[in-house]
């Protein structure tokens, strides 16, 4: 490592997300009542793209929070707005909240953006974007999926699409197309224009089985097509696929991660890419690790793919012995330094990693 | 302003007078600073206390901060060397969980505070009213402190500092890492590192941490210690070695503390050889002294480095570096890249707020805090979780708290036993309603049988007698009718006494039951119930079970 930092929260998170200002949002999915919500002011060395020689903190600081009544276990900021979005069981309603740090502390419950509740439905999975207004997109199912304004609660799109599968993941390409993924592994891709059908859907990489699947999509650069960036899918069985958009009939490469079998469960998969490294993605939710991969390597056989770096943090953290050791909830790339992570177990800690590229690799 | 108006405690009329007493909670001059001001200049006598380490530093570190602003900055209208003198003549040390007698009424007791050497918790307490007040503390033990400890007191109002509350800190693994990691850079490099420390724990802290390192990765460069650092830190640790935690308490019965076979002591002339080093100097803030001589010998060279207790008052070089000020002039000659690494002395944060609260059992809270909305977060946690009031008052600000006293009340003994014989016995975890009457007389108070507390106040007792009708269809005759019920009741209440009296009534205990034919509808019998106040619980069951009318084979 160059540099770590492990903190604990209070209740753990299966959530970390960026906010403007490089803050960073945290919050709790416990079944009691009572879940904070925190935004939180990373340490001054995170701050800073440049590491600095020597700073003198190296705490975060809560900004503010807020109560849920819920477990949270999706939250999204709302861009060129102080709203942000939150969702988690028992429904597929989303709640609306106002944060605004210079006045006070609090993050306020705004309201609650209610969706039509079929049996058998989970918590949405969201995505946001700042288009004509902003947005919300919004769905547990692949027929539920809609975008809602969030400031005016109305409805832009519904999409009429066949298929009760269970959603994964999903994302803005742009204001106009939208990339679902199946927990089946089948990837869909939308176009707000043509709500009775889709663009085109991909399938998962390998038969059906018990595996349940969820994505990582990248940002591109400004300019440039948004469908030039990779998809990458992981299963709960470790395998990754990644997907060209533009050239959907093959896979761009396939690989297996090194994960524990059997599986522990699909509740916290995640992948992601590097937002500042060409072709890293890290991948984590299998145990109290979380893997850094170079895909820049890999080919389409689906072999065993070695990981650049492995982070064990979590692993040692806990009292040891006799509770259940802690599984990584979520991680996340720092936006601007290229090797950071943020990542989250079950424990209650999170960490701050920086690691170093190991010899021999320019 | 230099120091806190003190007008905002009374207008009028000496403070010796209105005061009870002062209380100082540690040696750190946000705490402390003011005290000779306020004894000796603007005049007060009564008692001072504090916990006997506290009492041992405050004076030198109050001697220091006089020098640095007399002598150095030359303040005027500022306390003297015999002022200080002085207060500390008005000092009475108190001991750990000691209750001290402060008058007839206040008493007042320290608790174990954590945060730097000597620091306490106070809690005082008129009769069963209570405050607990925390100044700073620690709730995550340190290498050389432990954490700050409240019993179930239960006081009616905590207050607590929360400036603090909104940290989350990182582990004490990963900041031992870094520290290590920048100490060792440095002496890679061949630069030098200097620590000013003021005497206690840190230094030892960091020494034995150093020397583990050094040991496991079989560094040579020289660590040193001042000499004036040992045998300062030597006296203290004697005096108070009950303060610091267990494992330092160990280690000192062990070996003497400076027994390191990689740090030396160290000599003046030491500063000027060549190649890395480590070297802890006094005082602590470099603002005299042999570690500011040091300072002014390497501050100029930028492989070299300077990490920082992290406490240090205005005015000194120490306070000036912290505020990151990289450029010093020091007798006219301006000095460059200062670099250094601050060790911050643990102050609670939320977790420890909440863990505190979650100890005492205070009834309210009240948060000291820097900006109130920055502090409403808390404020709400904190009534979520413990269902009290939280308040935060702005200076100046005056908050009223109501407590709900303890009132004793004695039981008459007839009354206890008498209660106790009906029924099982209460215990712990099923407590059974008693009943009584409260007398309040001369300013005592008394729980009484009714019995008892008519005849004290020379009451005539009244009785209360309930009368129920309860229809019944039954076209037999009277006397046959009544039957049919004795039977159906000495049937169902087989533990009470069922009689068939020879006048035509029932009675189960006192309770008397007759019946009489309706007087429009022969078909109909009217049976009136009827009971003493006493019997209200048997009365209405035998009414309701009358109601449901009598089973037909009865004969």
């Amino acid at each position: 490592y160059r540099d770590l930092h492990t903190f604990e929260l209070q209740a753990p998170t299966r959530l970390i997300e960026w906010a403007r200002g490089n803050r960073v949002c945290v919050a709790g999915y416990g079944q009691c009542d009572g879940n904070e919500i925190l935004q939180l002011i990373p340490p001054p060395t995170l701050l800073t793209k440049e590491t600095q020689g020597l700073c003198p903190e190296r705490d975060f600081k809560v900004e503010c929070g807020g109560f849920s009544e819920r477990p949270v276990y999706s939250l999204k900021y709302v861009p060129d707005t102080s709203l942000l979005v939150t969702s988690g069981p028992p429904d597929s309603s989303l709640q609306v909240w106002q944060v605004s740090a210079e006045d006070s502390d609090v993050i306020k419950s705004v309201s609650t953006i209610a969706t039509e509740n079929g049996t058998g439905q989970s918590w949405a999975k969201i995505a946001t974007i700042s288009a004509r207004a902003p947005w919300v997109l919004h769905g547990s199912r692949l027929d539920r999926v809609q975008i809602t304004e969030v400031e005016s609660r109305k409805n832009v799109y519904t999409a009429a699409i066949q298929g009760n599968e269970e959603l994964g993941s999903l994302a803005f390409l742009d204001c106009n197309l939208l990339l679902l993924c199946c927990a089946t592994g089948q990837l869909c891709l939308a176009d707000t224009r043509q709500p009775q059908s889709l663009v085109e859907a991909v399938p998962a990489p390998s038969a059906p089985c018990s595996e349940h699947w969820c994505m990582g999509t990248r940002h591109a650069a400004q300019g440039s097509e948004p469908s030039s960036q990779p998809v990458a899918r992981l299963s709960s069985r470790g395998l990754l696929a990644l997907t060209d958009l533009r050239k959907t009939s093959e896979f761009l490469a396939l690989a297996k991660a090194r994960v524990p079998s059997p599986g522990s469960g699909a509740e916290f998969l995640c992948v992601s890419w590097a937002p500042a490294l060409e072709g890293y993605l890290a991948v984590s939710g299998f145990d109290g690790t979380v893997h850094v991969y170079d895909t820049q390597s890999w080919d389409s056989s689906g072999k065993e793919a070695e990981p650049i770096f492995v982070h064990k943090g979590h692993i040692f953290g806990g009292a040891g012995g006799s509770r259940d050791p802690p599984l990584v909830t979520v991680h996340t790339w720092h936006l601007q330094k290229p090797r950071t992570l943020l990542s989250a177990a079950s424990d209650g800690s999170l960490h701050v990693w920086d690691w170093v590229q190991p010899c021999g690799k320019c | 302003r230099r120091f806190p108006d003190f007008s905002y405690i009374t207008q009028n009329g000496r403070l010796t007078d209105f005061l009870d007493c002062v209380i100082i909670s540690h040696f750190h001059l946000d705490h402390c600073g003011a005290l000779p001001y306020f004894s000796e200049m603007v005049g007060y006598d009564g008692p001072i206390y504090m916990t006997h380490p506290t009492k041992a530093i405050c004076p030198i570190l109050l001697e220091d901060y006089r020098k640095i602003t007399v002598d150095k900055k030359g303040e005027t209208n500022f306390f003297t060397s015999q002022m200080i003198k002085d207060c500390m003549k008005k000092v009475v040390a108190v001991h750990l969980h000691q209750t001290v007698q402060v008058d007839e009424e206040l008493e007042i007791k320290a608790y174990y505070a954590g945060h730097v050497l000597g620091a306490a918790m106070f809690q005082i307490k008129v009769g069963c009213e209570s405050v607990v007040y925390t100044g700073d503390y620690n709730m995550t033990p340190d290498r050389h402190l432990g954490a700050a400890w409240l019993d179930k007191c239960r006081p009616d109002l905590l207050i607590t500092e929360s400036t603090y509350a909104t940290t989350i800190r990182d582990s004490k693994r990963c900041r031992e890492r870094d520290f290590l990691k920048k100490v060792h850079e440095t002496v890679e490099r061949g630069g030098k590192v200097l620590i000013p420390v003021f005497a206690l724990g840190r230094a030892q802290e960091l020494c034995i941490l150093l020397e583990t390192f050094w040991e496991r990765m079989n560094l040579k460069a020289p660590i040193y210690f001042s000499t004036g650092l040992t045998e300062k830190a030597n006296h203290y640790y004697k005096l108070f070695i009950t303060w610091t935690n267990q494992k330092i308490r160990k280690t000192f019965v062990q070996r003497n503390m400076f027994e390191f076979k990689h740090i030396k002591a160290f000599d003046r002339a030491f500063a000027d050889n060549p190649g890395p080093m480590v070297v802890f100097a006094t005082p602590g803030m470099l603002h005299a002294g042999q570690s500011l001589q040091i300072f002014r010998k390497w501050a100029g060279n930028e492989k070299n480095m300077v990490i920082m207790p992290g406490y240090c008052v205005q005015g000194t070089v120490g306070h000036k570096i912290l505020s990151g000020q990289r450029k010093l002039e020091m007798e006219g000659r301006q000095i460059l890249e200062v670099k250094l690494q601050v060790e911050p002395i643990a102050h609670a944060d939320a977790k420890g707020i909440m863990q505190l609260i979650r100890q005492a059992e205070p009834r309210n809270v009240l948060l000291v805090h820097g900006e109130a909305k920055k502090m409403e977060f808390l404020k709400q946690k904190i009534e979520q979780e413990f269902h009290v009031s939280c308040f935060m008052p702005a200076n100046g600000e005056t908050t009223t708290i109501l407590t709900n006293p303890c009132i004793p009340v004695d039981i008459s003994l007839g009354l206890l036993k008498r209660e106790t014989a009906i029924g099982a016995a209460p215990d712990a975890k099923r407590p059974r309603l008693m009943h009584g009457t409260l007398l309040m007389k001369d300013n005592s108070f008394r729980l009484v049988s009714p019995e008892q507390a008519l005849k004290e106040l020379g009451l005539a007792e009244h009785q209360l007698r309930f009368t129920c009708r309860v229809h019944i269809q039954d076209p037999r005759k009277e006397h046959e009718t009544v039957l049919r019920v004795y039977n159906h009741l000495k049937g169902v209440l087989k533990d009470y006494s069922v009689q068939h009296l020879p006048d035509g009534s029932i009675t189960v205990e006192s309770i008397l039951i007759q019946a009489t034919a309706h007087s429009e509808d022969q078909g109909t019998k009217v049976l009136l119930v009827s009971w003493t106040y006493q019997d209200e619980e048997l009365g209405s069951y035998l009414t309701s079970l009358l109601k449901k009318g009598l089973p037909q084979s009865t004969p």
